[in-house]
C-alpha cells in the first residue's frame, strides 16, 4: 500500500474525569479499509468522533495527509474530505432520500454533485428505487446505506464509519460490508469503520483492537492471527 | 355579516402572521424558544415611528435592518454558543430570552420619548370587497404576509440554502459533519424572525397601537400561534394564524375585548394540552 | 444529608427577628417589611415547585391571584366570613395547579411551562372578562383583615404564616417524600426506572404549593386592602420565578436572599426606576448565566471552601480519609 492519509499518534481523550481513550494509535492508507474492532465501551466511537473533529483531544496529535489537524474544526476537516457517518442521526429524517444525498453535497458544484449521486445509486440500488421517500420511513438497512451516501456524495476522501451494521439482519450485513469494500476499490478512498460484527474481518485491509480505551494491536489482516482477534470479541482476552 | 367576519378574519390573520412567521422560523431552525423575539420587534418598531417624520420608507427599512441585526446579534453572541454548552435545557432558554425582551422593554422605554405609540403610515384609502369595506393598509399587510410565506415556503423546499436550512434543524450534528455552517444558519433564522417580528409590529402599530408591553404579547401570541400549528411548521403556523383571526374577528361581535384574550389564549391552552404537536404536526423532534 | 437542621433552624430564626425588629421599628419600614414577607410566601412555594421538585412551573402570579380575588369577591360580593375566602383561595389555587399539571403531564418537557406561563397572560384578561365580579380593571377593595385585627395584627398573622410555611417546607424535604422529590428534580426517568409513582408526587408537589400560594395571595390581598387585573401579571411571575434562581436553591434562606434581592432593589433604585427593566433583565441573565445556584449557593459554598482551608491548615497529619 501507500504512505498513510492519517496517522493517529498516542492519542487520549477524556469524558469529564474518565479517559475514554488512553493513548491509541493508528494509521489508514490509501485504498485502505481500516477495521476498529472491540467490544462494547472499547472507545470506539469516541476515537472516530475525535479524529472528525467532534471531540477534542487530551493529548496526542491527528495528522492528516502529512498536516495537523487536531485543532482543526470540524467545518474545516469536512473540507479537508473527512467525514464523519455516526451510527445514529446519520441522516436527515424530514427530508426526500435524494435531498438527503443533495446536502450531502452541498458544499460542492452542482456537476460533481450529480456524478456522485449517481455513483450512491449504483452502489445501492434501492436508495434509487426510493429516491422521493421521505428517510425517516426507510428501513434500518436502508438508513444505513443512506448514511453511507451522503457520505460518498460528500466526497469523502476519508471515510470515517461508526458500526454500520448494528441492528441489520446478517444478509445486509454482508451486503453492507461488500458494498463498502466495492467502495474502497472504485474510488480508492481510505475507510476507517468500527465494527463489532466479526463479518468485518473480511472486508478489512488492516486492523485496530481496541479495549477499555487500549489498542491492542493494529496491523495489516494477514499479519494478525485470526483467532486472536476472535478473543477479543468474546471478551476472553485479559 | 358573515362574509365581513370571514373577510376580517383573514386579513386579522395576516396581521398576527407575520410575527407568527418570525417565530416559526428561529424556532424551526435552531429549536430555540427565543422570547425575546416580540421585545426586539416591538424596539424595531419605536423606532421607525421615531424616524417616520425624516423619512417614511427609510424609517420602514430601518426598522427592519435594526429588528435583523439585533436578532443576529443577540443568538450569534449569546444563545447560539449557549445551546451548544446547554441545548437541551428549554427552560434556560425561556427564562433567559424572557429576560431580554424585558431589557428590551426597559430600552425602549428609556430611549424612546414616549410609551405608547400609534405608527402613521398612510391608510391607501379603502378597499371594497365583496361589499366589504377595509383599508388598503390592512389588504397590503395581508398581502404582504401571504407573500412572505410564499417566499420562506419556497425558499425552504427548493433552494439550496433553504434545504440546508432544514437540514440543520432535523439533525444538527450531520449538517455540520457535511459541511453546513449551522452557526450561519442560526444567527440568520434569528434575525429574520426577528425582522419579521418588526413588520408585524410597524403594521400593527399602524392599525392599532404599540406599548411598551406588546412586546410580550406579540410575541406570546406568536407562540400560541406556533405551537398551535405545530411548531416550525410554516403553513400549519399559517392555518392556526387562520383560525385565530377568525376568531378574533368573529367573537368581536359576540363578546368584548377581554373574552377574546381569554377565549385566544384558552384555545391555545387546550391545543397545547391535547395536541402538543399542533394541527398539522411538526417536522422537529420536540 | 446534614444530620442537623441548622441552617434552616437559623434561616427561620432570622426571618423572625429582622421581621421582628422592622415591625417594632414602625412607620413604613414596618409597612414595606409585611411587603417583603408576603413575597417571601410566594418565593418559597417557588422554591418549593421549581427548585425542590425540579417542575417547570411559572404560574406563581395566577394561583397568588387566585387566592387574593377568593378572598376579596367572596367578602365584598358575597358578604364571606374572612377566613373562610382566604381558604377558599387556597383550595381552588391547589386545584388550578393540580389540573393544570395533570393536564399537561402527558406533554413532555417545556409544554408545562408554556401552558402555565400562558396562564399568566390570560388571567388579567379574564379577570376583566368577569368584571361585574371582580372589579376588573378598577378593581375591588376592601378593609378585610386589616380592618379586622389591625395592621399590626395582620402582620403578626402573616409573620407567624411564614415561619410556619417555611418551617413545614423545610421538614417536608427532610422526609421520606422530600427525598422523592428530589430524586425526581434530579432525574425523573430514573425516578420512574426504581418504581416510583412521580406522577402522584408531582401532583402533591403542585397541590401544596398552589394552596400556600392561594392563602398567601389571600393574605396579600388583605394587607393591601385592594386588587384590580393590573396588579398581577407577567412581570410578578417573572420575579417570583426568580426568587430561588437568584437566592439560592439549594440553601434554606436562598429565597430570603431572593425575595429582598426583587424587592429591595426597585425601592432603592425609585429614582432610576425607568432603567429598573433593564437593570432586572440583565441581572436575570447575568445569574442565569453566571451563578448556577444562585447567591445564596455561592455564598455557602464559599464560607464552606474557607472553613475547609482553614481546616486544613490547622491539622495537616489528620489530612484524608
Amino acid at each position: 500500500m501507500s504512505e498513510p492519509i492519517l496517522e493517529v499518534s498516542d492519542l487520549a481523550v477524556a469524558y469529564g474525569a474518565n479517559l475514554a481513550v488512553k493513548g491509541v494509535s493508528a494509521t489508514v492508507s490509501e485504498n485502505e479499509i481500516l477495521g476498529i474492532v472491540g467490544p462494547n465501551g472499547a472507545g470506539k466511537t469516541t476515537f472516530l468522533e475525535t479524529i472528525a473533529g467532534l471531540l477534542t483531544a487530551r493529548r496526542g496529535t491527528i495528522r492528516y495527509r502529512g498536516k495537523r489537524i487536531d485543532h482543526s474544526s470540524v467545518l474545516k476537516r469536512r473540507k479537508l474530505g473527512i467525514v464523519l457517518i455516526p451510527q445514529e442521526g446519520n441522516i436527515f429524517p424530514g427530508m426526500m432520500v435524494k435531498e438527503n444525498l443533495e446536502m450531502g453535497g452541498v458544499l460542492m458544484p452542482a456537476k460533481e454533485r450529480e456524478t456522485q449521486i449517481s455513483y450512491v445509486y449504483e452502489l445501492f440500488p434501492m436508495l434509487k428505487e426510493r429516491a422521493r421517500q421521505i428517510a425517516n420511513t426507510l428501513s434500518g438497512g436502508e438508513r444505513r446505506m443512506l448514511g453511507v451516501g451522503i457520505g460518498i456524495v460528500a466526497n469523502a476522501q476519508l471515510f470515517l464509519i461508526d458500526e454500520p451494521s448494528v441492528g441489520l439482519a446478517p444478509k445486509l450485513v454482508t451486503s453492507l460490508l461488500e458494498r463498502l469494500k466495492q467502495l474502497k476499490e472504485d474510488t480508492q478512498k481510505p475507510i476507517a469503520l468500527c465494527e463489532q460484527n466479526i463479518k468485518v474481518l473480511n472486508v478489512a485491509d488492516r486492523i485496530l483492537g481496541m479495549e477499555a480505551g487500549e489498542s491492542k494491536f493494529c496491523e495489516s489482516l494477514d499479519a494478525i492471527d485470526k483467532g486472536k482477534v476472535r478473543e477479543l470479541y468474546l471478551g476472553l482476552h485479559a | 355579516m358573515v362574509l365581513d367576519g370571514i373577510i376580517n378574519g383573514i386579513i386579522m390573520a395576516g396581521i398576527v402572521a407575520l410575527p407568527v412567521l418570525g417565530i416559526a422560523v428561529i424556532y424551526g431552525m435552531t429549536g430555540i424558544i427565543n422570547f425575546a423575539v416580540g421585545g426586539i420587534g416591538v424596539f424595531s418598531a419605536f423606532l421607525t415611528w421615531y424616524l417616520l417624520p425624516y423619512n417614511m420608507p427609510l424609517a420602514i427599512v430601518a426598522g427592519l435592518v435594526v429588528g435583523f441585526g439585533l436578532g443576529y446579534a443577540i443568538q450569534a453572541a449569546l444563545l447560539t454558543p449557549l445551546s451548544a454548552k446547554r441545548g437541551g435545557d428549554l427552560n434556560l432558554f425561556f427564562l433567559i430570552t424572557n429576560n431580554i425582551g424585558l431589557i428590551f422593554v426597559g430600552l425602549t422605554r428609556v430611549i424612546f420619548p414616549r410609551p405608547i405609540i400609534g405608527i402613521p403610515l398612510p391608510r391607501l384609502g379603502t378597499i371594497n370587497i365583496l361589499n366589504v369595506q377595509t383599508s388598503g393598509l390592512k389588504f397590503l399587510a395581508l398581502f404582504i404576509a401571504i407573500g412572505a410565506l410564499l417566499l420562506l415556503r419556497t425558499v425552504e423546499r427548493y433552494t439550496r440554502v433553504g434545504k440546508s436550512w432544514r437540514a440543520t434543524s432535523q439533525n444538527l450534528r450531520l449538517a455540520r459533519v457535511v459541511g453546513i455552517n449551522t452557526s450561519r444558519a442560526f444567527n440568520v433564522a434569528s434575525g429574520l424572525g426577528c425582522m419579521l417580528a418588526a413588520f408585524g409590529a410597524i403594521i400593527w402599530g399602524s392599525l392599532y397601537n404599540l406599548t411598551l408591553t406588546s412586546g410580550f404579547d406579540l410575541t406570546f401570541l406568536g407562540y400560541i400561534i406556533a405551537v398551535v400549528g405545530g411548531i416550525g411548521n410554516i403553513l400549519g403556523g399559517m392555518l392556526a394564524a387562520l383560525i385565530v383571526g377568525m376568531v378574533l374577528s368573529f367573537s368581536a361581535y359576540i363578546v368584548s375585548g377581554s373574552w377574546q384574550s381569554v377565549i385566544l389564549y384558552g384555545i391555545a391552552i387546550i391545543t397545547l394540552i391535547l395536541a402538543p404537536r399542533g394541527i398539522l404536526g411538526s417536522e422537529r423532534s420536540v | 444529608m446534614k444530620k442537623w437542621p441548622v441552617q434552616e433552624v437559623l434561616t427561620l430564626v432570622a426571618i423572625f427577628l429582622f421581621a421582628f425588629l422592622f415591625i417594632k421599628g414602625g412607620g413604613y419600614h414596618k409597612w414595606f417589611t409585611g411587603y417583603v414577607l408576603l413575597y417571601l410566601i410566594q418565593g418559597y412555594v417557588a422554591w418549593f415547585i421549581f427548585s425542590k421538585c425540579g417542575q417547570p412551573f411559572y404560574g406563581y402570579a395566577v394561583t397568588m391571584a387566585i387566592g387574593a380575588f377568593s378572598s376579596i369577591v367572596t367578602a365584598v360580593m358575597f358578604g364571606w366570613p374572612l377566613w373562610a375566602g382566604i381558604l377558599l383561595g387556597g383550595l381552588f389555587s391547589a386545584l388550578v395547579a393540580s389540573t393544570l399539571f395533570v393536564a399537561t403531564s402527558r406533554a413532555r418537557g417545556f409544554y408545562v411551562g408554556m401552558v402555565s406561563f400562558l396562564l399568566v397572560i390570560l388571567f388579567p384578561s379574564l379577570i376583566e372578562a368577569l368584571r361585574d365580579i371582580t372589579g376588573g380593571r378598577s378593581g375591588l377593595s376592601f378593609r378585610g383583615l386589616k380592618g379586622l385585627i389591625g395592621l399590626d395584627g395582620l402582620l403578626w398573622l402573616v409573620l407567624g404564616f411564614v415561619i410556619v410555611v417555611a418551617g413545614i417546607l423545610f421538614w417536608l424535604m427532610r422526609t421520606k417524600v422530600g427525598r422523592i422529590f428530589t430524586i425526581i428534580a434530579e432525574n425523573d426517568d430514573l425516578a420512574k426506572a426504581v418504581g416510583i409513582n412521580t406522577f402522584k408526587y408531582k401532583l402533591l408537589g403542585y397541590a401544596i404549593g398552589g394552596f400556600i400560594s392561594g392563602l398567601g395571595g389571600g393574605l396579600y390581598v388583605n394587607y393591601i386592602g385592594s386588587i384590580s387585573s393590573v396588579d398581577i401579571g407577567v412581570l410578578t411571575t417573572i420575579y417570583i420565578t426568580f426568587i430561588p434562581i437568584v437566592g439560592g436553591s439549594k440553601v434554606p434562606f436562598g429565597p430570603v436572599i431572593g425575595t429582598l434581592f426583587i424587592r429591595l432593589i426597585p425601592e432603592a433604585l425609585a429614582d432610576i426606576e425607568r432603567y429598573l427593566s433593564i437593570i432586572f433583565g440583565a441581572a436575570f441573565v447575568f445569574v442565569m448565566l453566571g451563578m448556577r445556584g444562585g447567591i445564596g449557593d455561592n455564598v455557602v459554598n464559599y464560607i464552606g471552601r474557607l472553613i475547609d482551608r482553614i481546616r486544613m491548615r490547622r491539622a495537616p497529619e489528620t489530612k484524608g480519609g
